[in-house]
Parts: structure tokens; sequence; C-alpha cells
């Protein structure tokens, strides 16, 4: 052994210590950065046998500490069980909140809601049969059949407004997720150039991470890694991201509530249709293509029923001038449901011709009671079409917030997995402090003491004589 | 938790979430207290809301059946007067006839009974022609506004009106005007007023006719208070049966006040103590113990 190399050797635990401290400042600069991984430097122990000098002789050993590298703590698994938690919250969050929205526009159980409108509609006929000729009582009945027709419209207006907000998001989603996976393709590029110059891309590969997360939120991405560094990510089996090449998504289908049961919304690539199957699009998906058409279609047959149950006895029925009555509501849908009748005299209150009768009026009063509606229908009536509706959304919200609280629940058991591997603890971090402090003042003091030796050796010998 | 590692960030993510849900559910309750509803939307209790919502048909329809029966009593009650009326004038004319067939009377007494006749056959014809909202009580569908026109000829029809007066019963509202006497009386009074003075003879039969006359007027009459004491027994029913289904609507979505109130209690309790961790779970750190 010479003095020398322990020098050296000393030299060498000050630049490790000193590196071991940069990668600290980094873990605690970044202990609240989100997505941020500890890194760790990996220190290695050099003992190499050199070869003969004329101090040490043949065979001495040259010690040293080297930094072999520093590494990025995530476990891949860890990370993809909470992208697939967060990427089915994503999806349940998106389509409860369309449901919310139609939640709001049923206003059920109140005074003010569709059934209020239609059993005051129906009350008001049984005042008209009291009193035939009685034009203000025929022109209340035809102002509360306006109010249902004006309030089916509010209901109807408002799950089409909604559509056409949530097909918007739609796109924007997809042209967001379109983004992320060209600044994905990018970031793998990056990537493999460090890794294959043998630079540390640590910081490079949480960005990466982050978008990945991000990617699979919007469209439900899954995420598979390759030696290289990269990740590759598909999406309902069609891989979006593969190295540096990244495709574009395009969404097509009706902009229209009208039409989303013969054209429905669809994400597709290349014409083919793309299932996804998580992230915020499926939950957009599932509202566009299920939700608020089958809404939309219960609504349109609350209308009909209506206009059918009403039409039917007010044709059969006579005015008091003797005429056949004629339709009572027209119109093809909850959208377009108006009354027909335009005078009071135009109201088939009577049963037969020539009478002051108000027999037709009490049936048609009668129809709400639900048993006379649906045997006139040979179906449900409007009463309780209307509750189906009512109720059934009210499940499916209902399950839609369960199946929410629990994923809420898969998603921070995932998130603190991950957080407890990945996370900064600053405890640690004061620990490796302090560990790298007296390492630093030990290879110091190595130093201190060879120069003492040297000192005695080179000014203190050979003063005989002198 | 079986990962042993723990770092700051997990800690306040958790301590953050506690705080949150805590929070949430402290809402829920006030929420429902100051809105004094257990279900405010569909999502709240979706089976509960359908009852709500059937419950409120039913009692909205029950306003309607009340409002039926109030018109109809209304009806009724113009009916009896009329036909209570009616029978008065009746037995005044029975009466005057008993009095003329006495005989004794002078000529110009039978006059002066024949006129009396004559003037209550003109009442008789006015009460046959009460209106109830415009319409002729005993006229039937018929249209135009009397039962009996001035010569004493009944214009109406025997067409029976019903009223919805519960969700399984109608009621008969109008009263034929045959059954009472409105087709024959007008006529048999002017036949007596003449008779009295012209044919004291047939002043027999026409006590005979008579009776039959008033036995009909009455007849009708009981036939019209049996009708208003079922409209009054079915009017009891669907009162008691909207009080119940107000109570039952109160049951299924009102808040039960004292469990809301404990339980809003308990969860600013937790909402308290979950502030107090997070205040002092990160408190302190390494930092703390180190020169």
């Amino acid at each position: 052994m010479t003095g020398f190399s322990a020098l050296n050797t000393a030299a060498q635990g000050l630049a490790a210590a000193q590196r071991a401290m940069d990668v600290i400042s980094q873990n605690v600069a970044n202990a609240n950065t989100p997505g941020y991984s500890r890194q760790r430097v990996k220190l290695a122990a050099l003992g190499e046998t050199s070869g003969a000098t004329l101090f040490t002789g043949a065979g001495a050993p040259l010690y040293g500490v080297k930094v072999e590298a520093i590494t990025r703590t995530r476990d891949a698994f860890l990370e993809a069980a909470r992208t697939a938690a967060g990427n089915r919250l994503a999806a349940l969050q998106s389509r409860a909140s369309a449901l919310h929205a139609a939640e709001q526009l049923v206003s059920e159980p109140g005074e003010n809601g569709i059934q209020a409108v239609i059993d005051d509609f129906f009350a008001s006929w049984h005042d008209l049969a009291t009193r035939p000729g009685d034009t203000s009582a025929g022109a209340v009945v035809i102002q509360r059949g306006i109010a249902v027709g004006d309030q089916l419209r509010f209901v109807a207006e408002g799950l089409a407004a909604r559509f056409s907000t949530m097909r918007d998001t739609l796109s924007s989603v997809v042209t967001e997720a379109n983004e992320v996976a060209k600044s994905l393709a990018d970031l793998n590029g990056q990537i493999r150039q460090s890794t294959v110059a043998g630079q540390t891309a640590n910081e490079l590969m949480d960005t990466r991470d982050q978008l990945v997360r991000r990617l699979g939120e919007l469209v439900g991405g899954v995420a598979q890694a390759s030696d290289d560094g990269t990740v590759s990510v598909s999406v309902g089996g069609l891989v979006l991201v593969a190295g540096v090449s990244a495709q574009q998504f395009d969404v097509t289908g009706s902009q229209e509530l009208g039409a989303a049961l013969t054209d429905p919304p669809t994400i597709s690539w290349n014409g083919t249709a793309v299932p996804v199957d998580s992230g915020q699009a499926a939950g957009l998906l599932a509202a566009l293509r299920t939700d608020l058409p089958d809404l939309n279609t219960q609504l349109n047959g609350v209308a009909t029923s209506l206009r059918d149950v009403v039409n039917g006895v007010h044709t059969a029925g006579f005015t008091l001038s003797g005429a056949p009555g004629g339709d009572f509501f027209s119109g093809a849908d909850a959208d377009s449901l108006t009354v027909a009748v335009t005078s009071p005299d135009q109201l088939a209150v009577a049963s037969s011709t020539g009478v002051v009768d108000g027999s037709n009026a009490m049936q048609i009063g009668d129809l709400s009671d639900e048993r006379n509606a649906t045997a006139a229908l040979g179906g449900p009536g409007p009463s309780e079409r209307w509750r189906d509706l009512s109720t059934g959304m009210g499940v499916t919200v209902q399950s839609l917030e369960r199946a929410i609280n629990v994923q809420d629940g898969v998603v921070s058991t995932a998130d603190s997995a991950v957080e407890s591997d990945a996370g900064v603890n600053l405890d640690e971090e004061m620990t490796g402090m302090l560990l790298y402090q007296r390492a630093y003042q030990a290879s110091a003091r190595v130093i201190t003491t060879m120069d003492e030796m040297l000192d005695t050796l080179v000014n203190r010998t050979g003063l005989i004589g002198r | 938790m079986s990962i042993s590692r723990v770092t700051y960030r997990a800690t306040s993510d958790t301590a953050l979430r506690g705080l949150q849900q805590a929070l949430t559910r402290s809402q829920q309750l006030q929420q429902q207290l100051s809105s004094g509803k257990r279900v405010s939307r569909p999502a709240d209790d979706p089976s509960a809301v359908g009852s709500a919502m059937q419950l409120r048909s039913d009692r909205r329809a029950d306003d309607q059946y009340l409002r039926n029966i109030q018109d109809a009593s209304g009806r009724l009650g113009v009916t009896d007067t009329a036909l209570t009326e009616i029978s008065d004038r009746v037995r005044r004319v029975r009466d005057l006839l008993v009095q003329a067939g006495n005989g004794g009377i002078n000529p110009e007494g039978l006059a002066a009974i024949s006129s009396e006749i004559t003037s209550i056959r003109g009442d008789v014809v006015d009460l046959y022609n009460t209106r109830w909202l415009d319409r002729p009580v005993f006229g039937g569908t018929a249209p135009g506004f009397m039962a009996v026109d001035s010569s004493g000829t009944y214009v109406g029809n025997d067409a029976v009106i019903m009223a919805r007066i519960s969700r399984d019963a109608t009621l008969r509202i109008d009263t034929s005007g045959t059954a009472a006497g409105a087709g024959t009386l007008p006529a048999l009074l002017d036949q007596i007023a003449n008779d009295v003075t012209t044919n004291t003879g047939a002043v027999g039969s026409d006590l005979t006719a008579l009776d039959g006359e008033l036995s009909k007027v009455l007849q009708t009459l009981g036939d019209v208070g049996a009708r208003a004491a079922r409209l009054d027994t079915t009017k009891n029913d669907v009162q008691s049966e909207q009080m119940d289904f107000t109570s039952r609507i109160s049951e299924n979505e009102d808040v039960d006040l004292p469990a809301t109130i404990m339980n809003l209690q308990a969860s600013q309790v937790a909402y308290q103590s979950a502030l107090g961790a997070a205040a002092k779970v990160l408190q302190v750190s390494l930092i703390d113990f180190l020169r």
C-alpha cells in the first residue's frame, strides 16, 4: 500500500459523497412534485489489482469507490395497477356527470315535476266534465295541455343540450389523447437516446409515466415497457403509441341526440371502431350511446302514450255543437308535443251529439287512474312511464355512485402503494444526509491524516546533521 | 396496510382524504336537515322516489275527487231545496182542492182558488227550471237553459249525468225530470185550475192524480237525500284516504329528525377528530431533533 493511492481513494470517497448529496438534494427538492420517483445512488467498491510498481511491489490492490448508477424507484406493477384503477374511475365519473344533469332535469319527487303537470291536466278534464259548456273550464284544459307539452319539451331540450355538450367533450378528450400520444412518442425517442448514450433519464421517465397516466384517464390506455426504456400504449387492443410513432384517433357519429341511436358516436382509427372500455372517453361513450338516447326514448314514450291515450278518447267524443272530436294532442315526440285544439268549443266533452254532456270529458279525466290508461293503451300509461323513467334513472345513478365510492377507495389504495414505493420520505433523506456528511468528513480526515504522514516523511526525516 | 414504507405525501394525502370524507358526510346530513327531506332526487332512494311519485299522484287525484264531490253536493242540495218547495206547493194545491170539493163556496171564492192554483203552477214551473252552474238540474243533458217551458211541456231529457267521486265510484248527480213529475205536474195543475171553476165534479179524480204527483216528488226527494248521504260518506272516506296519503308521503321522504341530528353530531365529532389528527401527524420530523 502506498500513501499516494490512499489519497486517491479518499478523493473518490469525497466525490461519491458529493454525488449522493446531489441526489438527496434532488429528492428533497422534489418531495412534493407529482409523479416524481425517489432516486438513489448506487455505489460500488473498487478493488482492482494493479501491476507491480516501484513502491508497492507486485499485486497490490487499487482501492476506491465509484457511482455505478443513479436509479429511479418505481414499481411497474404498482404503477400499472394505479393507472388501471384511475382509468376505471374516470369512466365512472364522466358517465355519472351526464346522468346527474339528467337527474336535475327530471326534478322528481316534487310538486313541480312532469308527474304533477300530468295530474293537473287530467284534473282539469274532471272540472270541465262538471261544467261542460263553461268556456273558462275549457280554456283551463287547453292551457294545462300546453303546460304538459312545455314541460316535456323542457326536459327533451335539456337532454339534447346535455348530449351535444358531452359530444363536444368527447371530441376534445380524443384531441387531447392524440396530443398526449404524440408527446409520449417524442419522449420515448429522447429516453432511448439517453439510454443508448449511457446517461440517466430518470426525470424524463417520470414525465413519461405521467403522460401514460393521463392517456389512461382520457382513453384508457394500457402501457407496456420495452427493453430500450420506451413504452408502448394500446387502447382497446389497438396500439396507439409504439416506440417513437403515435397513431391518431377520430370521433365519428351523430352530433344530435335524435340521431344517436342510428348513428352512435364512435371513436375510430382509420375507419375502424376502437372498443374503448375505460377512461373518460368510455364513460362519455356509454352516456352518449346508451344512457341519454334511452332516456330520450323513454321520454318520447311518455309523450306519445299521453297523446294516444287522450286522443283515443277525445276523437270518440263530440263537441257541444255536435261535431266529432279531432285530435287533442299533436306531435311525434316529447320535443314536438303540442295541443291541436285551439278554442274551448273544439273540445269533445260529450259522448253523443245534440246534448250538453260532460261524460267524455269525465272519461278523459278518469285516465289519471293508471288502470284506465293501461286498459286504453294496452300498455303502460304516461304517468307510469314517467315514473319508470325517473326511478330507472335513479337506480342507474345510485349504482354508479356506489361504484365510484368503491373505485375511489381502490384508487387511493393503489395511490398510496405507488407513493409508499416511489415517494420521498424526508426522514429517510435526513438520515442519508447524515450518512454522507459523515462519510465526506471521514474521507477528508483520511486526506488530513495522509498529509500529516507525508509531512512526517518529507519534513521531519533526514534532519540529522542540520 | 402491509407496506412498511411511509412517506409524508402519503400521510398528508390520507389525512386530506379523511377530512374530505368527514366533511362530505356532514354536508349531506346538513342538506337533509335544512330541506327536511331524506330524498331530494331519484338516486337518493329510487324505490322511495317511485312510491313518492305514486303517492303524490294519488293525493292529487283525491283533491280532484273532493272537488267533484263538492260540486255534486252543491247540485244535489239545490235539487233537494227545489223538490221540497215543489212538495210544499203541491200540498197547498191539495188543501185548496179539498176546500173547493167541499162545496158551499161561491163562484168568486172558486175563482180566487183557481187563480191561486194558476200562480202556484207558475212557481212550480220555475222550480222545475232550477239551475246549477247554468244547467237545469231536472233537464238531463238537453241543450238550453229550461227543463219545462212556459207552456208547461217538459223539454229536458232523462239522460243520466255521472260524476267521479272516488277512484272506484261514480254517482248520478242529476235528477230525472220525468220521475220528479216535471212532465205531468204543470199540466195537471192547469187542469185543476180549470176544473175548480168549470168542472167541480172532477175534483175527486184530480185529487187522486195530485196525490200520485206528490208521491213522485216525495220519492225523488228521498232518492236525492239518499245520494247526498252517500256523497257525505264518500267525502269522509276520500278525506281520510288523503290524510293517509299525506302521512305516508311524510314517512316515505321526510327526515327522521332525532336520528339525523344525532348522525350530524357524530359526523361533526368525526370531522373534528380528523382535523386534530391531521394537525398532529404532520407536525414533527427528524429535522426537529437534529442539531
